[in-house]
């Protein structure tokens, strides 16, 4: 049986970071990818704006993941495409991994674990739209899929459900290749992608954006006829009597990503319920020792820089652990916030460059987030704004901040009254 | 039986006059005018006798109902045109593939016409695929008559016909303790007077220790172990293609619009595809089985269509349960509606469902929210873990019920060549195969009299399925990724099919080569992303297989495009 | 006053524009880019885009391609027109030249990806 000391499983942007840093810490590395290229979702990312932060430079999808795919070939990290993780196991401290692909199947052995698997996109189902099963109603993804990989145009006149950033990029995708996108529908009163691109994507196109909206039925035998939307209240709930019917072929969703979980699930790995990525230490490893997590399997980015950077992270650790015990300590986060990343501290382990990822739970203005071990203050920052859809990150030195066991950490944030 | 005085004495009282019901030709006919469907129903169920063979005919002309015609497939063609079938099967759904199978042991033409894009499109495929166990059935219906015969023989079928079947058991919980010694005698009823062997009581305690995600408030259960579940739709396209296997024909997209009958005989039946001459035409049409007995100048019965809707949760949510929870309250007996439950599916989701709403259109499947409310309303209560979060896709089916609330099994009353399998409903998945042997004989009988019937000595009850390589050990599924390396290539992510798979689904004996036909042979699409990965690749996989432009594969039917062409 | 926001980065700063041509100040931004940015918009505002052109490969029907410096937005349907044109037979590496200065804009449309160089032809 082979024997590595590293599986990456995903070969999207955070598995290759993955790969890149295990093989420069030494480690004998497996990557396995189950399409036939390496890139993941950025293959069809074709937009730029991807790597300001690590490049300084904006590279389009394919352009950034090229970059790190130029890079792994020249690792020594052994690379297997078109090949599917069918199970894991435990096995004498490591891990036998099962994987099928054109040559059959078989089982290698690896002493850790990089899940690096992405993250889906919710249906509509998940949404509740309700009627007929019409051709014509896509996730963001599925209709960029046939758009940027396959050259077919989805749709000829859209309705996007969903502020998010795909549906973002599909609304101008899809105009400038002649379709007509009739508006963007969010359910939300603020929108979910980033400013920018509600700017180049919808305001550049006069696209309109309607915030608390959203698409309550659709319409069409065959393929979509029209689509019936409704305003919504305050908890999302469609008013009755604001129902409008709209004649479109296409209704295009961007509602929402779940991390991608459901291998880690069947070892046992927590998941959080607020990220619904696995719970992690500082050093990405997972509650069960060995398996780590990075990208948006471990919770949703909207950059692919940091997606690289937490899988750097990840692929590194791996490389480097034998086994060490841990002691977990929790950094709670006040209800101001969504979740932080991480959600725990090894204090055994090095917690002098941490890297926290935190989200806010809805937009606030002036404000100051702060950190406080057993009530007292030891970091602050103060925010001219924060917003749900901007993911925020901080590298902050845990190991000055005289963190014991059984500790009280907890990352809050003070609004200021503005009466 | 209700006398007619009687009847018309109550339709007098509820509807002052606007309908009336009167007997003719062993049918009773209920005319007159109402404002609404649900007043139509309540006025053919007075004038109804439950399980009776005098059928109600609703002629009763209702202000809310928008007349509609059925949809019709956009094929024209003469591909039929001429053709001379011994039998003629009219519906593609359980009952009209199951009866065109039997029919196959002889040596007979058999042409089996259904005007979908596929097999199992409506009811069918449309339904919670519990193999029922009879508890609930009255002796004296056919529905009863068949019930215990049939579920016997589906360890038998589904192995002929390689296709999965678990019995997993059905338990129908109670929570007032105090009724357990009236349950217990019922169950000994059931035994005694029903035929009804295996049922049995067990205690809150053993339910516990099967289902321990069970309310905890149950005290006693009805246990049914010869209950199981099926791939409803799965069922169907196997009995099709083991049907045209041996000698059948299948058309699909095909439509019966007219027939014309002459002396109390079909003489020919008209399709989009041309006019066919059958010796003898079955009607297993559904929903339409009404609409087909009219046009065979044979109409004696009336469907009255009643919607059901099911949520299919994730399979992460199929570990809360093994078998299938059914909700009976004591007073279901007067609703007709089944009580609905949960059931762990072949595919290990758990499927929730359905409700019962009566409708007047045969071919409305739009769901609505209030149907998924309602059930899980109710179905929390048999399993608290149960959540909406967990659902992945759901889907409403009509059934076909008469107002008798029974089956009807029958040659023609009027006309002699045409043979009804009509009022099909629950528990008509169940019924299937043993109703098709009935219907065999009947049809057999009836060649007899004008041609030698003789037995296909080629006919091979056995059909290969495809197979299903997750399911499979490592050393079977190398094995067979080494025969054919497309088996090794994963397409569908969350359900686990490879690029093998899908071509043999192209390659099947009855190919439907949509987006939809490969997802409901070989289940790419069905899991938790519901195709989102994995239907451009499907598309792109079956664009390849056909040499044809991707904006000419469809979804579904002939204008369900999915994409306009080169951007 | 003229309000922006600003796209050069994901940050998205909210930008006020004050004054007119040699003489507009700018606040809001957080970096110098943001300040050429405002400018830039006022005058004469550049865009990117990112598209696709096809090809004759079966498995890679389009190559991903977008244009190698900013065009001014009120060209990008006419540039998209000029792409629509091509239809590439050989295999282009990233970085590469597509369309060299489109329209006279002196921008070239390049590849965005190495795809193509793994890719089987027709036939």
């Amino acid at each position: 049986m082979q024997n590595y000391d590293v599986t990456i499983i995903g070969g999207g942007p955070a598995g290759l970071a993955a790969a890149i840093s295990a093989c420069q810490n030494g480690a004998k590395t497996l990557l396995i990818e189950r399409e036939a290229r390496l890139g993941g979702i950025l293959k069809q990312c074709i937009h730029d704006g991807f790597g300001l932060v690590r490049f300084g430079e904006k590279l389009s999808g394919p352009e950034y993941a090229e970059r790190f795919m130029d890079e792994v070939e020249k690792t020594d990290c052994e690379i297997r495409v078109l090949t599917f993780v069918t199970r894991i196991k435990r096995m004498n401290g490591g891990f036998a991994v099962t994987l099928v692909s054109r040559d059959g199947v078989q089982t290698v052995q690896s002493r850790t674990l990089v899940l690096a698997t992405g993250c889906r996109e919710r249906t509509a189902k998940q949404v509740a739209i309700h009627g007929t099963r019409p051709a014509g109603v896509f996730t963001a993804g599925t209709a960029q899929h046939f758009t940027n990989l396959l050259g077919e145009l989805p749709a000829k006149k859209c309705v996007i459900l969903g502020s998010g950033d795909i549906g973002l990029i599909m609304a101008r995708r899809l105009t400038l290749e002649g379709a007509e996108v009739i508006g963007v529908y969010e359910a939300k009163s603020t929108p979910s992608g980033l400013t920018r691109n509600i700017h180049q994507c919808l305001h550049d196109y006069q696209i309109p954006l309607y915030l608390s909206h959203t698409v309550t039925r659709v319409f069409g035998q065959d393929r979509l006829e029209k689509v019936e939307i409704s305003r919504v209240d305050e908890s999302m709930t469609p008013i009755p009597g604001t129902e409008q019917i709209i004649d479109c072929d296409a209704l295009i969703l961007s509602v929402g990503l779940i991390p991608e979980n459901e291998l880690a699930e069947t070892l046992g790995v927590s998941l959080s319920a607020a990220t619904k990525g696995p719970i992690c230490d500082g050093q990405l490893m997972s509650s069960q020792e060995g398996i780590f997590s990075c990208g948006n399997a471990l919770h949703v980015n909207d950059l692919v820089d940091y997606v690289s950077e937490s899988g750097e992270l990840a692929g590194k650790n791996a490389a480097l652990y034998r086994g060490q015990s841990r002691d977990w300590v929790d950094i709670h986060t006040g209800k101001e916030l969504l979740y932080c990343v991480p959600q725990k501290l090894n204090l055994q382990a090095d917690n002098s460059e941490i890297v926290l990822y935190f989200r806010s739970r809805d937009v606030l203005n002036d404000c100051r987030l702060t950190l406080t071990v057993d009530g007292k203050e030891v970091f602050a920052k103060k925010y001219r704004f924060l917003r749900p859809p901007e993911m925020e990150r901080l590298t902050l030195d845990f190991s000055s901040y005289g963190i014991r066991k059984n500790s009280d950490i907890r990352l809050e944030i003070e609004v200021k009254d503005d009466d | 039986m209700k006398r007619i005085e009687h009847i018309n004495r109550n339709l007098q009282k509820r509807f002052g006059g606007a309908v009336r019901c009167e007997e003719r030709d062993g049918c009773r006919i209920v005319s007159g005018t109402l404002d609404t469907w649900q007043q139509v129903v309540a006025a053919c169920d007075l004038a109804a006798d439950k399980y009776s063979k005098t059928h109600v005919v609703n002629d009763i002309v209702c202000r809310e109902v928008k007349p509609a015609s059925p949809r019709l497939p956009s094929l024209r063609d003469t591909a039929l045109e001429g053709d001379a079938p011994d039998v003629l099967v009219i519906g593609g759904g359980i009952s009209g593939v199951s009866i065109a199978r039997e029919l196959t042991k002889w040596k007979l033409d058999v042409l089996l016409v259904d005007k979908e894009a596929d097999l199992a499109l409506q009811a069918s495929g449309r339904n919670d695929g519990e193999v029922h166990p009879g508890i609930d059935l009255g002796k004296g219906s056919l529905k009863h008559y068949y019930i215990r015969r049939a579920n016997a023989m589906y360890g038998r079928i589904c192995e002929e016909l390689d296709v999965p079947f678990k019995r997993v058991g059905q338990y129908v919980c109670f929570d007032k303790g105090y009724l357990k010694p009236l349950v217990g005698l019922y169950c000994l009823w059931r035994k005694y007077h029903d035929g009804i062997e295996d049922t049995k009581l067990i205690s809150g305690e053993e339910l516990k220790m099967r289902e321990p995600n069970f309310s905890e408030r149950f005290r006693f259960a009805i246990s049914n172990p010869s209950s199981g579940c099926v791939c409803p739709y799965g069922l169907t396209i196997a009995y099709a293609e083991n049907a045209v296997q041996n000698g059948a024909r299948v058309s699909l997209n095909t439509a019966v619009t007219a027939m014309q009958v002459e002396n109390g005989k079909i003489v020919s039946v008209s399709t989009n595809r041309g006019t066919i001459y059958p010796k003898l035409v079955i009607n297993a049409a559904g929903v339409f089985a009404d609409d087909v007995a009219a046009m065979a100048d044979d109409r004696f019965f009336s469907i009255h269509p009643r919607r059901g809707t099911n949520s299919i949760l994730d399979t992460k949510a199929g570990v809360l349960m093994h078998s299938i929870a059914s909700i009976k309250e004591l007073s279901a007996s007067k609703t007709h509606s089944k009580g609905g439950g949960i059931l762990h599916t072949v595919h290990d989701n758990l499927l929730v469902g359905p409700d019962a709403v009566e409708t007047w259109e045969k071919e409305n499947t739009a769901t609505r929210k209030e149907s998924i409310e309602t059930v899980f309303d109710k179905q929390t209560k048999t399993m608290p873990k149960l959540t909406q979060r967990d659902i992945i896709t759901y889907f409403t089916g009509v059934r076909a019920p008469t107002f008798e609330e029974d089956f009807i099994i029958e040659p023609g009353r009027r006309t002699e060549n045409i043979i009804h399998c009509a009022g099909i409903q629950s528990p008509g998945l169940t019924t299937a195969p043993a109703v098709a042997l009935d219907i065999e004989q009947m049809a057999v009988a009836f060649l007899r009299k004008q041609m030698p019937v003789e037995k296909n000595e080629k006919y091979d009850p056995h059909r290969k399925g495809i197979p299903v390589l997750r399911d499979m050990s490592d050393e079977e599924r190398a094995e067979l990724i080494r025969q054919n390396p497309d088996y090794g290539v994963i397409v569908c992510r969350c359900e686990e099919i490879s690029k093998g798979e899908i071509l043999d689904a192209l390659r099947s004996p009855i190919c439907v080569p949509t987006v939809d036909g490969v997802k409901k042979r070989v289940r790419p699409g069905m899991g938790r992303c519901q195709g989102g990965f994995c239907s451009p690749l499907v598309t792109k996989i079956i664009a390849d297989e056909f040499g044809i432009p991707i904006s000419e594969v469809r979804k579904s039917s002939a204008e369900s495009v999915i994409t306009y062409g080169k951007i | 006053m003229t309000e922006l926001t600003c796209i050069v980065c994901p940050r998205g700063c909210s930008l006020r524009v004050d004054g007119e041509g040699d003489s507009i100040t700018v606040t809001g931004n957080a970096c110098k880019r943001g300040e050429a940015f405002a400018v830039s918009e006022m005058l004469h505002p550049m865009r990117t885009i990112c598209t696709t052109v096809r090809t004759s490969f079966p498995d890679a029907p389009v190559l991903p391609v977008r244009v190698s410096a900013e065009i001014p937005k009120d060209r990008i349907f006419d540039v998209m027109r000029e792409i629509k044109k091509v239809t590439l037979t050989k295999p282009v590496a990233r970085g590469e030249t597509v369309i060299e200065n489109v329209l006279g804009l002196s921008v070239n449309v390049i590849s965005e990806s190495d795809l193509l160089l793994h890719e089987k032809r027709e036939g």
